[in-house]
């Protein structure tokens, strides 16, 4: 069998001289400098835009509290009483449900933990008004911290007697307590919040979900949502003047409809959200909804044919938009760059290999076989596309500090990750080779005796 | 020009013509889109709000504390405003449109169609889905509104609200209109609206209480944008708001803003200390304007970055493969030129050449922009695609395709004819 040397090292016919060829690859990109800084330049360009809009975009659609809301569902039903039943704007069943029905379904306790809330936001001070503060929080039925995985640095949630007996408790988050008190150590303390004093009886870590899934429509627009600083008891909070950010859907001829009322006795305003672990406690909770729905249906409470259904977190985030059009738009953009860049590089190089074709034919008449050829340019090319990955690393890391420079809701998303730079190694080898596959396939099935002949 | 030549060249060249042609395609779709797209974000960010935006500024109060009558505490807070030297009008009104806030209802021409609507349980001929805005007395000077028809209310029509109260819960002696809301509503006659009643609200929609409309207004725009083309329906009420949250507006020379919105909201911390009143609580209109367009700038400019972008790879790509040709074919150039051919000859034979790839590929291009059209009009609410942006986008790539080829093309024509003695 014929065997050449390259390097002081000796070749069987058929081998992959991996070495060999990267040199090779490196001497052709020195012939034509200007070529080989074009193309690596050009991916470059397209892997950088795709990766920075990846980011944002697996920021925003990732799980928004892992390993807690997989098992998450949130109901909704035509819930609509007599006193909003001619609301032009009701699109479909929504998840706002009347306080009276969100305590009913609660407390019928058909689901291993379930809890009711609505986003509030309102100002707590000191008892003396020394100090206070804008706070965010959840206006709660139910125990909300074990349900959401809230970390509790100190203190207890309350209990079922003190949520019954509309007991003035609360639990703040450490920077809350820090912010009021001047320490985390917050336990016992007293602090107003409407028109009552209510008592810390537990203190949180900093929280949020990584994306907002609760209550999305009072966090419309704000894709990444806001520390939860508060948790406070339902019956406490309206009987403080504690209200909801918004009414929610109250209908024609409700009290008040502006940012927190507290008349809300004839809106729907709660969201009502279990944690169901197997698929035959979805089924049990989704039956038993359909079942509560319909029974307050047939009483002439809701007035409409109540269509009760459960989504999961996922599902309910997609029907919500909560990943902003924009970001979706821009990754499809990015991608379509990424495209144009690839089949830009694969024209450039499909002329750059063919100018080759009287090399091909001398390396394939001295015994290269056609894998082999093939296998040489695709190496010349995944070295180019490794070279423009690393081009790419500072361009993404540029084009996510320009991200975060802007005035849009999801900036803070745009971070670099280890997780980024894989995908980003992985991106530009793969961009590489892919590119490269149909002028390596061209530039080896050269019929070695006629190039000879032409040269 | 004979094609035939060129032709048959490019036949020696297959796949690397193929992929410039498929480039240009890519490049004309995505460009043709992106064009498209901009263009909906500018007409988004310039829609009028229908009031004298460079004149006014808007400051916002929560008085939690404010007791069982709000508006008596925001009466004193009025005259306070009115005292401001360089304020020219102030009033105090429900909100304004791109500032969050939305009050909306259903309305109707005429009793009839209310009755349609209820029995419908949704819109009908004869209804329409608008915004209502409230304002005191002043408002409309100070909105700056302008009024095509009729009148501005009259101090005996304003209406206090009952404390605690939404706006548009109570009838009101007479409203005004937007113009695209009267030609919603009367389509026959949209001159003729002034003096016609219509039906809103609680009032208007439950107990069949009418409401005439006495004046008609250009624009008063929704308080959020829409893709529809009800973006333009509104009523305004001469209603005085009476909640402990309140908003006022104010007008002022435009140079003078920024010192009267400081001193407006200095004057009104005087009053009351104890109410709460953060930085953006007072800000000049084209502040709230620009705040609430801030991700449509953002994505233009992005949009415009990435078609930029876009063209300037393609354009890259096509002089780097006419650069190739132009080496690969050093010999053959010079005997053409040996046999006669000039330096314009040799300079229109690459023009042609690209002419006809980005051709085919402005064909197939054409075809892949209303494809992608239709992809985005599934996933995201967008209208069709105008049809002349198709002519415009190949034009851009035909354009482009010159423009690219020029250097290369340049530099063929200038291959001497004694190169056809060389041997390569």
């Amino acid at each position: 069998m014929p065997s050449i040397a390259a390097k002081g090292r000796s070749y069987k016919k058929g081998d992959v001289m991996f070495g060999y060829y990267v040199d090779l690859a490196r001497r052709r990109c020195r012939q034509n400098l200007s070529m080989a800084s074009l193309l690596v330049l050009t991916m470059a360009i397209g892997i950088a835009a795709t990766m920075t809009a990846l980011t944002i975009f697996g920021a925003l659609a990732g799980e928004p509290l892992p390993g807690i809301s997989p098992h998450l569902y949130v109901a909704t039903m035509d819930a609509r009483e007599a006193v909003e039943k001619d609301n032009a704007d009701y699109a479909q069943p929504d998840s706002y449900l009347a306080l009276r029905d969100a305590k009913a379904v609660v407390d019928a306790h058909r689901a291993p933990a379930q809890v009711a809330l609505a986003q509030s936001m309102t100002t707590v001070g000191k008892p003396d008004g020394s100090v206070s503060d804008q706070a965010n929080g959840f206006i709660v039925y139910g125990e909300p911290l074990s349900i959401l995985g809230v970390p509790l640095r100190q203190g207890r949630p309350w209990t079922a007697a003190e949520l019954a007996a509309d007991a003035p408790v609360v639990v703040i988050d450490s920077k809350l307590a820090e912010k009021l008190f001047g320490t985390e150590q917050a336990l016992g303390q007293s602090l107003r919040m409407g028109s009552k004093t209510f008592r810390v009886i537990g203190v949180t870590a900093p929280w949020k979900p990584h994306t907002v899934f609760l209550d999305v429509r009072r966090n419309q627009n704000n894709p990444l949502g806001s520390d939860e600083q508060f948790f406070i008891p339902v019956g406490a909070a309206l009987a403080a003047g504690v209200g909801p950010l918004t009414s929610g859907e109250c209908g024609e001829g409700a009290p008040v409809v502006s940012f927190q009322s507290t008349e809300v006795s004839s809106c729907r305003w709660l969201e009502l959200w279990a944690r169901l672990d197997t698929p035959t406690e979805v089924a049990s909770w989704r039956a038993f909804l359909v079942g509560y729905a319909a029974a307050q249906h047939a009483a002439g409470r809701f007035v409409y044919a109540p269509h009760a259904a459960i989504y999961g977190t996922r599902a309910w985030m997609a029907l919500n938009h909560v990943v902003p059009d924009d970001v979706g738009l821009n990754l499809l953009l990015a991608g379509a760059f990424l495209l144009l860049c690839m089949v830009n590089v694969a024209g450039l190089l499909a002329a750059r290999f063919l100018r080759r074709q009287v090399d091909v034919a001398i390396r394939r008449a001295l015994g290269a076989s056609t894998r082999t050829v093939f296998v040489q340019h695709l190496i010349e090319t995944g070295l180019l596309g490794l070279v423009g990955g690393a081009l790419a690393l500072p361009l993404t890391w540029l084009g996510l500090w320009i991200v975060r420079m802007q005035p849009v809701a999801y900036a803070d998303a745009a971070r670099f990750s280890p997780g980024v730079f894989a995908a980003l190694l992985l991106l530009s080898i793969t961009v590489g080779l892919v590119v490269g596959i149909l002028p390596a396939w061209r530039a080896c099935r050269q019929p070695p005796a006629l190039q000879i002949k032409l040269a | 020009m004979h094609l035939a030549p060129i032709v048959a060249t490019l036949r020696h060249h297959k796949l690397t013509a193929a992929l410039l042609a498929l480039q240009v395609a890519l490049a004309c779709a995505i460009v043709t889109n992106a064009l498209f797209l901009i263009a909906q974000r500018v007409d988004r960010v310039l829609v009028p709000s229908g009031l004298d935006e460079s004149a006014l500024s808007i400051i916002e109060v929560n008085d939690l504390d404010a007791g069982a009558n709000p508006l008596s505490v925001h009466q004193t807070d009025l005259a306070a405003l009115k005292a401001v030297p360089g304020v020219e009008a102030v009033a105090i009104v429900s909100h304004v449109p791109f500032a969050g806030s939305q009050h909306g209802t259903g309305v109707c021409a005429n009793l009839d169609a209310v009755h349609a609507a209820i029995k419908a349980r949704g819109l009908v001929a004869g209804c329409a889905t608008a915004d209502l805005y409230a304002g005191g007395p002043g408002a409309l000077p100070t909105f700056g509104l302008r009024l095509v028809a009729g009148r501005a209310f009259t101090a005996d029509e304003y209406a206090l609200d009952d404390p605690g109260k939404s706006i548009g819960s109570h009838a009101v002696p007479a409203v005004i209109v937007s113009r695209a809301l009267a030609q919603r509503l009367f389509p026959q006659h949209p001159d003729q609206a002034v003096g016609r009643t219509i039906y809103f609200g609680e009032s208007g929609l439950f107990h069949g209480q009418g409401t005439p409309i006495v004046g008609v207004v250009e624009h008063l725009h929704r308080a959020n944008i829409s893709n529809d083309d009800k973006y333009d329906q509104s009523l305004l009420l001469p209603e005085v708001p009476n909640t402990g949250n309140a908003v006022f507006a104010l007008r002022s020379e435009p140079g003078e803003q920024a010192r009267v919105i400081k001193q407006a909201k200095a004057s009104l911390l005087k009053l009351r200390p104890q109410r709460q009143m953060s930085a953006d609580s007072a800000r000049s209109y084209a502040d709230i304007r620009a705040a609430y367009f801030k991700g449509d700038r953002t994505m233009i400019g992005l949009l415009l970055a990435a078609t930029l972008g876009l063209l300037f790879v393609t354009a890259l790509g096509i002089a780097g493969l006419a650069g190739f040709w132009v080496q690969q074919r050093n010999r053959t150039i010079g005997i053409r030129r040996a046999i006669g051919a000039t330096r314009r000859d040799i300079l229109r034979y690459f023009q042609a050449e690209n002419f006809l790839i980005v051709s085919v590929g402005v064909v197939l291009g054409v075809a892949l922009a209303v494809l992608l059209n239709a992809v985005l009009m599934q996933h995201y609410e967008l209208p069709r695609l105008p049809i002349w942006y198709l002519p415009v986008g190949a034009a851009t790539l035909w354009l482009l395709g010159q423009l690219a080829v020029w250097a290369p093309a340049r530099r063929a024509a200038a291959v001497p004819p004694v190169v056809a003695t060389r041997s390569v």
